[in-house]
């Protein structure tokens, strides 16, 4: 960790100070020993703020859309799921990749600060370090190690991109760990499992929970519309009224908006202040796409057009039925 | 004062929701949120915040004003009338149970908000003191003491270990206990001397919360110079522009109203908004807050500056849920702090 | 909290007369309705047709606002794969329908209530047995409350 925040600080300052960017995206510490926050940095004293722990959860590829606006050149640091977002963006053009410089960073796994409180693990935590496989923790009561996967957050157990897929230069440390997981999408096959009206009251229920805080949508970097059609007035289309119909309307739309382009980076699960299993509708969608249309790859390849802009003469046909009538 | 014990709190809700909807924090699916009770529900006080707060009982986030319909040329509008049972809100915090008072500031001054003053007259809140305050609370920075009997609540409990205290306050709280002086037994000397012993305890550790040094009457609160100051562009830059905070925060209280067009019929209601939103107080000529460091600045300015100018109150409570929910952890406490509200 | 509930639907099914909604794209499905008219073929007159220019213009909100706004099925039909006017349209109308009716299913809303079709200019009598199928079928479900907008008064 501490090698790695040198490695990001060195990187920071050098490129601020030879005007190679004239911004830096990165982490920073927050109130708390858990927490890492989003910090912008224009001026070379406020390097030293830089951090890189187990909290630095925060995809900020997004951040690039609002900040080349302002500034010529950025610098940023990506994880991996981070830099399949920016990939995404590049694709949609709504960045260009020439006015950045992607630090890349590699991830082992983010901390669910919730999942330590529910082991009464947060109160009093001062010190926590991750050793391959195990987090080693250090509270008022001394010193406790603990398996880093049950603490690790549930996006971060299902991640397939550890290392940055994209960068210009790598923040290499000697925790580079491997994608081990193959995508057997368990979750997505227990809700078809059910009959249509067990499926319709469970996804009633969660959608039910909804406050309509737009959370999910505005973290994501895939969402990225200038003016999202649940903001706009005119077209009738924006529902603010709490009754299911609306909030079922807002996540069908949100999820097959986001078709094909999802990154599968579960920031909008993490973020939903009712914890909705919202990537369980993205991940329904990246099922169909990978077992009809074969691999999905959004976010790997920018210069890749996406499932649904595309199309091929001999695409499988569900809607077919034999010709003519009586 | 009374008491009951744990085991047969069961009993006491069932006696409760025979004559009016309870609403306690509930267990689901991991997490704990106020909903009404019904046998078997997985009552939950140990959570200390609940996900949303309580105020959706007073204010809820979508209510009707009235119904229309149009047969041929002729219009009819018809109110709706409020045929629902009397509620009981039990477990509301001390910090909540504040919220409420604010919320009735600003709706129940004149011109009186019909809607709001016809749920608020319907409840009964039996509030909860707290015995470990969480790392994100800095209640005390409003003055708000963990086990304080706050105005306008009708009876105040405690829990202590497997027994609930309780304490009825108002006539409608003295009016619930007699109902259920069956099920509450009465207080020992003992049991009065663990009640002080665990409130000074807590109004100890209160003190050494991470945002015990906050406070927001350090604030220099000239709102010119804080409108025109610096400090909203840095700390702006993370917000990423959604309702969270907003939406989970006790005080809030801002809507929208709206009309449905159904065919032929239709309903005029309201609803919450947030400051954080680009159409938020959208007029004919556009939006007055054109970027997210306007709107930003309006959520703090309106807690810390615009409410207290007018009810010398602070519009926070210091419950802390935004501090937890947050995707960016960009929350009130910083905000308070960078604007110099920081005793040292 | 304003889910519609299945006992306020219990309408007798001899009184249940569906809506269906058909999205029909102006150059093929829309003339095959047409002709299917002009031919005095039978197809059911709860058929609410609506002229789209393309079936890839429908877009997924007006599936769900149809659903939301009374409708107990909903058909989309467009020209054959090979045959759209705009050359492509329909091949990227398949994908995403293809997608779409699947998410749908996997909220709960029953496969047979939304009918994605390809009728040409000249399949009057499809068109007819199209309709009829999905009326027969949605009628068999019964009403539809999933989706459905409590507001909402028929």
């Amino acid at each position: 960790m501490e090698e790695m925040i040198s490695k990001m600080k060195k990187i920071a300052y050098e490129d601020l100070s030879t005007k190679k960017v004239d911004r830096v995206i990165g982490f920073g510490k927050g109130d708390f020993i858990y927490e890492a926050n989003p910090i912008f940095i224009s001026n070379l004293e406020e390097v030293d703020l830089l951090v890189w722990d187990l909290f630095c959860v925060n995809n900020l590829s997004k951040y690039l859309i609002n900040e080349l606006k302002n500034y010529q050149k950025i610098g940023i640091f990506l994880k991996g799921c981070d830099s399949l977002g920016f990939n995404q963006l590049v694709k949609d053009n709504k960045v260009d990749p020439d006015n950045v410089i992607v630090y890349g960073v590699p991830c082992e796994g983010m901390i669910d600060p919730n999942k330590l409180s529910k082991k009464n693990l947060l109160k009093d935590l001062r010190y926590l370090r991750r050793v391959d496989e195990k987090l080693i923790i250090v509270t008022k009561q001394g010193e406790k190690e603990l398996i880093a996967k049950d603490y690790e957050y549930d996006k971060c157990l299902k991640c397939k991109h550890p290392n940055p897929v994209v960068y210009s230069e790598l923040l290499e440390s000697n925790t580079l760990r491997n994608s081990i997981l193959t995508d057997d999408f368990e979750e997505v096959d227990r809700i078809e499992d059910m009959n249509s009206e067990e499926r319709y009251e469970y996804w009633s229920e969660q959608f039910s929970k909804c406050i309509r805080c737009y959370a999910c949508r505005n973290i994501c970097p895939v969402c990225s519309c200038d003016k999202c059609i649940f903001d706009n007035l005119d077209i009738g289309v924006s529902g603010k009224a709490k009754v299911d119909s609306e909030d079922q309307f807002f996540h069908i739309v949100r999820a097959y908006h986001v078709a094909g382009r999802c990154v599968d980076c579960g920031e909008c699960s993490r973020v939903c202040p009712e914890s909705i299993a919202i990537d369980k509708l993205n991940r329904k969608i990246i099922k169909d796409i990978t077992e009809i249309y074969g691999e999905y790859d959004a976010g790997l390849n920018p210069s890749k057009s996406s499932v649904l802009v595309n199309y091929k003469l001999e695409d499988f046909d569900p809607f077919e039925t034999s010709k003519g009538g009586k | 004062m009374k008491k009951i014990t744990e085991e047969k709190l069961p009993e006491l809700y069932s006696h409760i929701s025979q004559n009016h909807d309870l609403f306690v924090p509930i267990d689901q699916d991991d997490s704990v949120n106020f909903s009404l009770w019904k046998d078997g529900a997985n009552v939950n006080f140990d959570v200390l915040k609940t996900n949303t707060s309580p105020k959706k009982y007073i204010f809820p986030q979508c209510e009707t004003f009235f119904n229309f319909k149009s047969e041929g040329k002729k219009l009819t509008i018809e109110r709706i009338k409020s045929e629902e049972k009397p509620y009981v809100v039990f477990g509301v915090r001390p910090c909540d149970a504040k919220s409420f008072r604010l919320l009735d500031n600003v709706f129940l001054s004149e011109p009186m908000d019909r809607l709001y003053e016809e749920k608020r007259n319907r409840g009964i809140i039996v509030s909860m003191g707290c015995n470990e305050p969480e790392d994100t609370c800095f209640c005390n920075s409003f003055s708000i003491l963990p086990n304080s009997i706050q105005e306008g609540v009708d009876v105040f409990t405690l829990k202590l270990g497997n027994k609930i205290f309780w304490e009825a306050i108002s006539e409608n709280g003295v009016e619930l206990t007699n109902k259920l002086s069956d099920l509450l037994d009465d207080v020992t000397e003992g049991d009065l001397k663990e009640i002080e012993i665990a409130k000074s305890q807590v109004n100890e550790k209160v003190k050494e919360l991470p945002f015990s040094n906050i406070d927001p009457n350090e604030i220099n609160r000239d709102l010119n110079e804080l409108f025109q100051s610096k400090i909203w562009d840095e700390i702006s830059k993370s917000c990423i522009g959604c309702g969270s905070c907003t939406f989970v925060c006790p005080t809030c209280h801002c809507y929208d109203i709206q009309d449905y067009d159904g065919n032929k019929s239709g309903e005029r209601y309201r609803c919450w908004d947030s400051c954080m939103y680009s159409e938020f107080t959208l007029m004919a000529h556009g939006n007055p807050r054109t970027t997210q460091k306007e709107r930003f600045r309006q959520r703090f300015m309106h807690k810390l500056v615009y409410y207290p100018n007018n009810f010398d109150e602070y519009a926070c409570v210091g419950c802390g849920r935004c501090v937890g929910k947050c995707p960016v952890n960009m929350n009130i406490t910083k905000v308070i702090r960078k604007l110099g509200g920081e005793n040292q | 909290m304003l889910l519609e509930s299945k006992e306020n639907l219990t309408i007798d099914k001899e009184e249940f007369k569906p809506l269906i909604v058909a999205f029909c794209c102006n150059w093929c499905s829309y003339a095959g309705a047409d002709l299917a008219g002009t031919s005095r073929l039978n197809y059911p007159a709860n058929i609410r047709i609506i002229k789209v220019p393309c079936s890839c213009r429908v877009n997924p909100n007006f599936v769900l606002r149809a659903f939301q706004n009374g409708a107990d099925g909903v058909v989309i039909a467009g020209c054959h794969p090979g045959d759209c006017h705009y050359s492509t349209g329909n091949y990227f109308a398949r994908r995403r329908l293809t997608l779409f009716t699947s998410l749908l299913n996997y909220i709960g809303i029953e496969s047979e209530r939304l009918k994605v079709d390809w009728i040409s200019a000249a399949e009057a009598n499809k068109f007819a047995t199209v309709m009829n199928d999905v009326l027969e079928k949605v009628h068999k479900l019964g009403p539809n409350r999933k989706l459905r907008d409590v507001r909402w008064k028929r």
